[in-house]
This record gives structure tokens, C-alpha cells and sequence, in this order.
């Protein structure tokens, strides 16, 4: 099936396909989405064998919803993001995951603890070299800790002591400048 | 028009994309989205710089994982791939219903069957009762029946001696038990014209005969026994006609075997009467 020729449909096939169950959906679906998905999930769980649990939760749970999503509120992409931000986020609060870290050696979990106190892109892992040095720091830490570890934006002000209207601009900024550069 | 740049630029759009926001906060998104083109733009080009900065940023999960939730999300490819990986249900509750539904199902048929069972059960012991009543009945008919024909039989027996009686062409002999059968009798009738002889069922106390004996009436004429005919202890007919005779001193009854004895068998005699007229 890996070997099987990759398949690329349209926002719209790919959204009538997935309503209807069919099951071309799923190839496409992971041939399409499943790297930019994991890439997301991966940024919230550094794991990976766990990040391909919650990858596969995300697949399921797409799937089995796909009747719940409406596409006049906003794109495919922009829902499964969300929908495996939210799983990855889930899985990070999970007393399961929790439990697993505690097994980690000394020196992961110093990394890990690193990486939460920084609240900084692990940038070995996701390969955001370019991305980092284009991103100002100020803008790529809000986003990150907004988007990626789970924080809402009012408990980002919070943890940055920045006031609101600060983090939702400094969101917007972040955004505007990967607008920038793909737009 | 400035009211919507500044609700563009004050980062809510992109909050909204982010998954930010309450279900409210959402709406109110959406309605602004569905008013103005502008919004609705906005929130596309955020999309789409989300979208783009993923797949960028794209990491492609090891190969095994593709099988494994191809096979999770297509059941009927599981079952001819791979046996092993025990497929988890994906609408358990959506079946709590009909598992409700079919278990209260079920508890009616039980209850049904048990009520079913009950009612045959009291029908099969109404139909033994009732086949019991009609086999009482049935007996009692058959008694009946035979009473009203013994009545009939004795009636007409009774008919006949009152007719009998009425004319003067008859003379009646009386027959006395003997030593053997002291509380015997019976009547002969001999027709002093046409000297016929008839006996009458309703007019004997005879002891009874087994079934390979019969009675054998006798005429002694001039101290000779002649026979004048056999007659058992049952008859369709009240009335029976033996053999006529011109003269007899007297009568006899003796029990023979069946068909008759060429000459009476004296110690079986069980009554006799001399002819007094």
C-alpha cells in the first residue's frame, strides 16, 4: 500500500470524499496532510512514537467527525491543524504521558524541561533553521506558546507578563510575516 | 470601513484560525466573515500562511504508520490484510441505543414466552379436564341409554302380560323354584286355542347362566320331558314364542349347554309347574 502511487485531490474532492466515507479519502487525506500533521504534533510531543499515536488519534477522529466539519467556517487544513493540535495538546496534559516522561533518562528530561522553560522551537527535530532566523524572537515565542504548547492566549500574557492586546498582536505580526514569506 | 481594518488588525482573525477562541467569540467571527468580504479575505490569507508554514515544516511519520491507520479507517481492508490487529469499534456509543433498544427487545420476548408457556399450560390441563368431563358424560349417556332400554324391554314385556290377561284365550302357568334355586320363578304362557306357548322376560327370576349355558324349557307329556325350545338369559324381545304343544301335565326350566340337550339334565332344573287347568 506505501508503494501505491501517491494521491492528490482538490480541497473540494478531498472534502465530498470524506463526507460520504469514501474510502479514497483516507489516501489521499494521508498522502496529502499526514507529514504537515505530524509535523504540527511533533512540535507539541517530541516523541515520536507517541507523536504517531496521537497522529493516528488525529486520523481517526478526522474521519469519524467529518461530518462535523463546515467548510463556509474555514479550510480543510485549518480544521485537522486544529484537530491535532488539540489531540497533541490532550495527550500532553495526560496523566499516560506524564507517567512515561517520568521513565525518561536524566538527560531528556533535562532537555525537556529546557525546551519548556525557553519556550523555544526544538529546531533539530523540526528542521526550522531558515524559519527561526526569519521569525523575530518576540513574535515566534507567542506564537509557540500559543499555538504549539498548549496556552491560551490569556495565560500567554500571563506567563510572558506582556498585557492581551500585546499577545494578539504580536500573533498577528508572527502570522503576517509567514504571510509574507508564502503568501 | 475603519471599523472593520481595525477589528482585522487587532489579531482576533488570527486567534480564530488558531483555535482560540469560545464557541461565542467564534460566531460573532463568522458573522463579521459572512458581512464583510474583507474579513472573510483575511481569514483565508491566515489560513493559507498556516497551511503553507505546516507543510513547510512537514515531517513525514515512519512507513509502517500509513498501513496501520489505513487499515484503523477502512475495516474491510483489515480483515483480508492483516488478521492480527483487533479493530477497536469506532461508533461504541452510537450503538448504546440499539443495544438499549434490542435488550428491552429481548426482555419482552422472554416475558412473552414465559406468558405463552403459562396460557398453554393452563389450556392443555383445561383440555385434559374437559376430555375427562366428556368421557364421564359419555358413560353416563351410555347408562342412560341402557336404562331407557331396559325400561322399553320391560315395558313391552309388561304390555304384553296386561294384554294377556284382558283376553281369556291365555292360561298362565306358574313355575315354583326347586330345591337348587329355592327364590326362582317364571310364568309360561299356553294359548288354549291355538296351544302356542310364550314366555316373557318380564315375567322370570331366573338364576343367571355362563356364556357357554342357556335355559331349556320342557313339557312333560305323560311322564315324558319334550323340549320345547331354548332361551337365553338376554333378548331383543320381551316376549319369545317356544314350541307349541297339544297337551302337557307340566313345565320345566333346566339349565343345558348351549344349543340345547336331547333330554333334560334334572339336576340342573331350576324350576317347574304343574298345569293346573
Amino acid at each position: 500500500m506505501a508503494t501505491a502511487k501517491k494521491i492528490s485531490l482538490s480541497e473540494e474532492e478531498l472534502v465530498n470524499a470524506l463526507k460520504r466515507q469514501d474510502t479514497i479519502a483516507i489516501k489521499a487525506l494521508y498522502d496529502m496532510y499526514s507529514g504537515a500533521l505530524f509535523g504540527v504534533i511533533s512540535r507539541v510531543i517530541q516523541q515520536t512514537e507517541v507523536a504517531e499515536d496521537v497522529l493516528q488519534e488525529t486520523f481517526v477522529k478526522i474521519w469519524n467527525s467529518a461530518g462535523s466539519y463546515d467548510s463556509s467556517k474555514g479550510r480543510l487544513f485549518t480544521w485537522m491543524m486544529n484537530v491535532a493540535r488539540n489531540l497533541a495538546i490532550d495527550k500532553l496534559r495526560s496523566k499516560d504521558f506524564k507517567n512515561s516522561n517520568k521513565n525518561q533518562d536524566i538527560e531528556n528530561n533535562v532537555d525537556f524541561i529546557d525546551q519548556q522553560k525557553k519556550v523555544s522551537f526544538n529546531a533539530d527535530t523540526l528542521g526550522l533553521k531558515e524559519m527561526v532566523t526569519n521569525l523575530k524572537p518576540d513574535f515566534k515565542d507567542v506564537l509557540d506558546m500559543v499555538y504549539f504548547k498548549g496556552y491560551t492566549h490569556v495565560e500567554t500574557a500571563e506567563e510572558l507578563n506582556l498585557p492581551l492586546g500585546t499577545v494578539k498582536t504580536r500573533v498577528r505580526m508572527a502570522i503576517l510575516e509567514l504571510r509574507k514569506k508564502f503568501n | 470601513m475603519e471599523e472593520v481594518k481595525a477589528y482585522i488588525e487587532s489579531g482576533i482573525l488570527e486567534l480564530y484560525v488558531l483555535g482560540q477562541l469560545t464557541a461565542q467569540e467564534c460566531s460573532e467571527v463568522e458573522a463579521m466573515a459572512a458581512k464583510h468580504a474583507e474579513v472573510k479575505a483575511e481569514i483565508l490569507a491566515i489560513e493559507l500562511a498556516m497551511e503553507s508554514y505546516a507543510l513547510e515544516n512537514a515531517i513525514t511519520p515512519s512507513a509502517a504508520l500509513e498501513d496501520k491507520i489505513v487499515a484503523q479507517l477502512n475495516p474491510t481492508t483489515t480483515d483480508k490484510i492483516k488478521a492480527e490487529p483487533k479493530i477497536v469499534p469506532l461508533y461504541e456509543g452510537a450503538n448504546d441505543g440499539k443495544i438499549k433498544i434490542l435488550r428491552f427487545a429481548l426482555v419482552a420476548c422472554v416475558a412473552l414466552l414465559v406468558i405463552s408457556i403459562a396460557a398453554l399450560i393452563s389450556v392443555y390441563n383445561k383440555l385434559n379436564s374437559a376430555h375427562d368431563e366428556i368421557a364421564s358424560l359419555s358413560t353416563q349417556r351410555d347408562q342412560f341409554a341402557t336404562t331407557v332400554s331396559k325400561l322399553e324391554f320391560n315395558k313391552a314385556g309388561m304390555e304384553n302380560r296386561i294384554a294377556m290377561t284382558e283376553t281369556n284365550e291365555w292360561a298362565t302357568v306358574k313355575l315354583a323354584g326347586v330345591k337348587n334355586s329355592p327364590k326362582a320363578n317364571m310364568l309360561v304362557y299356553w294359548n288354549k286355542t291355538n296351544k302356542n306357548i310364550l314366555i316373557n322376560y318380564a315375567a322370570m327370576d331366573l338364576p343367571k347362566t355362563d356364556q357357554s349355558h342357556e335355559y331349556q324349557l320342557w313339557a312333560l307329556v305323560d311322564g315324558k320331558p319334550v323340549s320345547l325350545g331354548v332361551f337365553g338369559d338376554n333378548a331383543k324381545e320381551a316376549v319369545k314364542q317356544m314350541e307349541t304343544i297339544e297337551k302337557a301335565q307340566a313345565f320345566a326350566v333346566t339349565i343345558e349347554p348351549m344349543g340345547g340337550s336331547q333330554n333334560p339334565t334334572m339336576e340342573k332344573m331350576v324350576v317347574m309347574g304343574g298345569v293346573t287347568i
